[in-house]
């Protein structure tokens, strides 16, 4: 392929792994990981353009994945204990963003604006504030806040990014509803691309009935 | 297996599975028939369905503009059934309104050579992009690529078909390797998602096309307001330009415009506007190399002089300027010409296996390099365009057991959906030289003047010129030897 084609769709998973979602709800979790990369394996769109990183947070934050193509992509082991520091993740997230992601130079073309995912089912346990309105404020990317279950805080997620949905429960059916909605907005993007406009925020599908959008 | 019934516009109904995800396409959702031999597609959007401008637009494609019915049944002007089953192959057209639970169509399933029958992608539709993407051919099973003959084949193919809606006045609006699947295995190609044809004038097209095959005047005019004047929507004009750069991915394994150059540093989407739209510029443009890519190796020009001619038409004097953009019957006409001057590379291993042999001070592969050994006769075909005067008006380069049909053999026949594709007769190298075996042609004629009759050889040597038939519109070839 020649170079100016190969501009990549980075895609940034960002999940809660702390205590409360342990047992049923993690292995939805990993079970939705796995049916996401199938699905975009198969998309001829998706496989030539998106990469894929995990970051994952609980008692601290790390990237168990680095942004890497799909084919390529081996799915992390996720396991939850813990707290949820969800300012080390939104950390974590902005660094891997500005290290990994290529710019746009006057003798390069960049890749393309990254597509994230966070997804949470409880309250930050340490502090966050000042990281979310720095990730907002630079727009480093398209940003999707999923608050997953009862005691997940919209309002948190709000702070972080605009396109905050909502998912009920943690039931396997809802995040595996949940995964494949991610799965169909990421293969929406890689195959619109030039019709995003830089600033706005991207078109994504419309969601599934387990999933509400917060306005 | 839960099905439902459809009520079609005429009043038949019809019986599909009911799935709880069926496969969702931008504008439509599909279901099958309990017999998987058609689909029933809804609307995501009520009101696109309900539109009465879609629904007189696809009435008039199912009647009026159907090329996959003969006119005698009520299908568009012209269309004999030999050509109505030949353009059947070639789209996939709807069959029937549906009307009720709600608005959608009724549409053949796809033939399963449309659908990866091996491999880790096993089951999936055959969209281009599998095919002209270096990274995603890696991917694909040897027997699923095919050779490169194949993809000359689905070209024509694709031209031919592109051809037949412009030449009723349509335009597809949304030509892309989504909209157009393909199977290189056997050469073959079906044009998609007919629903969205626009009828110009009478119909506003509903979608800009798809990123990479948009032309540029679209792009560059898409912040306009619909009705603005100045914004340019797609038409059979923009066509031109997505069958181009169809043609142009599937020979080459490259996108034209998909170079280096940047046009924008605020963000990777305006750049990407930029250099597909107003800023587009041709990866191989003759005197300005700033977007052509390092890795750049084989020229356009390697497809021949017709092909060469078409792509400039399109991507150097045509990219800005649509009146300029070959048609899509020129491009049928210079495929099928470059189709004669295909020659088998001698190197079995050879990513290409053949390649356009027209260059007669260098016979060789220009995929691989490989030299050709011994003697190459090529056959200029001439017609008489008034008593006594010959003119040359194509080549057939030859190789063992290459077949001349009734379009070489008469000056008279196109290769179209009409033509009769019966070998007429086949040439051979056998006892050190090269011989021209009839088969159906009733008055072969030798050079010295003498009826060859089928079952026996003429020879085909340098200079010799041999009448193909006495009939009216019967060609002469003449030979030319290239020794190597």
């Amino acid at each position: 392929m020649s170079e100016s084609m190969g501009r990549r769709l980075p895609v940034y998973l960002v999940l809660d792994c702390s205590g409360s979602m342990s047992g049923e709800p993690i292995e939805a979790v990993r079970q939705g990981v796995k049916a996401l990369v199938a699905d975009l394996r198969s998309d001829p769109q998706a496989l030539e353009t998106a990469f894929l990183s995990v970051i994952t947070f609980s008692s601290s934050a790390q990237q168990v994945c680095p942004l890497t193509e799909l084919m390529a992509f081996q799915e992390p082991n996720l396991d939850a204990s813990g707290s949820t520091s969800f300012g080390e993740a939104l950390k974590l997230l902005e660094q891997a963003i500005d290290t990994e992601v290529r710019k746009t130079t006057p003798a390069q073309k960049g890749d393309w604006k990254p597509l994230v995912f966070i997804m949470t089912d409880g309250q930050a346990t340490d502090s966050w504030e000042a990281h979310a309105d720095r990730i907002k404020q630079k727009k480093v990317g398209n940003i999707i806040a999923c608050a997953a279950g009862p005691g997940a805080d919209s309002a948190m997620l709000k702070r972080v990014t605009e396109i905050v949905v909502e998912l009920n429960n943690l039931q396997p059916d809802t995040l595996k509803a949940f995964f494949k909605w991610v799965s169909s907005s990421i293969k929406t993007t890689s195959s619109s691309l030039d019709q995003v406009v830089a600033d706005a925020p991207v078109n994504l599908p419309p969601p599934p009935p387990q999933i509400q959008i917060v306005p | 297996m839960t099905t439902a019934k459809a009520t079609l516009k005429d009043g038949r109904g019809m019986e599909f599975v009911i799935t709880s995800d069926p496969p969702a396409g931008g504008m439509k959702k599909t279901y099958f028939t309990p017999d998987r031999s058609s689909v029933v597609q809804f609307y995501h959007d009520q009101s696109t369905g309900n539109d009465p401008q879609r629904l007189a637009r696809l009435e008039a494609i199912l009647t009026k503009y159907n090329p996959t019915i003969p006119e005698s049944q009520g299908g568009a002007r012209g269309v004999t059934q030999v050509a109505a089953d030949y353009f059947m192959k070639l789209f996939c057209w709807p069959t029937s309104i549906v009307v009720k639970p709600e608005v959608g169509i009724v549409a053949p399933t796809y033939p399963s050579s449309y659908f990866f029958a091996t491999g880790q992608f096993q089951g999936k539709e055959k969209e281009g992009r599998w095919f002209s993407s270096p990274k995603l051919r890696k991917y694909l099973p040897k027997e699923e690529l095919g050779t490169w003959i194949n993809y000359l084949k689905l070209c024509i193919l694709m031209a031919r078909a592109v051809r037949r809606l412009h030449q009723a006045g349509l335009a597809h609006s949304d030509l892309s390797s989504r909209n157009v699947l393909v199977d290189p295995s056997l050469g073959l190609s079906v044009v998609i998602d007919i629903d969205s044809l626009v009828v110009p004038g009478l119909y506003p097209p509903d979608v800009l096309g798809t990123p990479g095959y948009i032309a540029p005047e679209v792009l560059a005019t898409q912040h306009l307001t619909l009705r603005d004047p100045n914004r340019k929507h797609p038409s059979a004009q923009t066509d031109q330009h997505a069958l181009a750069v169809l043609m142009y991915e599937y020979l080459l394994y490259r996108h034209p415009l998909g170079g280096p150059k940047v046009n924008s540093t605020v963000s990777a989407e305006e750049d990407n506007r930029l250099s597909f739209g107003e800023k587009a510029l041709f990866v191989e443009h003759p005197t300005d190399n700033s977007n052509r890519p390092l890795d750049l190796l084989i020229p356009y020009t390697v497809l021949g002089p017709l092909l060469s001619d078409l792509f400039a038409r399109t991507f150097v004097k045509g990219l800005h300027a649509p009146n300029d953009r070959p048609g899509a019957i020129e491009w049928e006409r210079g495929l099928v010409k470059t189709w004669d001057m295909l020659y088998p590379c001698p190197n079995p291993s050879c990513t290409h296996q053949w390649f356009i042999l027209h260059d007669l001070s260098k016979v060789r592969c220009p995929f691989c390099g490989t030299k050709l050994p011994g003697t190459i006769p090529i056959l200029k075909l001439r017609k008489e365009t008034r008593p006594g005067q010959w003119m040359q008006d194509g080549q057939l380069v030859v190789y063992n057991n290459i077949s001349l049909f009734p379009w070489h053999a008469f000056g008279n026949i196109f290769p179209g959906e009409e033509a009769d594709r019966t070998p007429q007769a086949y040439c051979v190298f056998y006892g050190g030289q090269w011989l021209l075996i009839n088969q159906n042609l009733s008055s072969l004629t030798s050079p010295g003047g003498n009826r060859v009759p089928s079952g026996q050889a003429v020879a085909l040597t340098d200079g010799a010129q041999i009448r193909l038939s006495q009939e009216p519109h019967g060609r002469i070839a003449e030979v030319q030897l290239v020794k190597n």
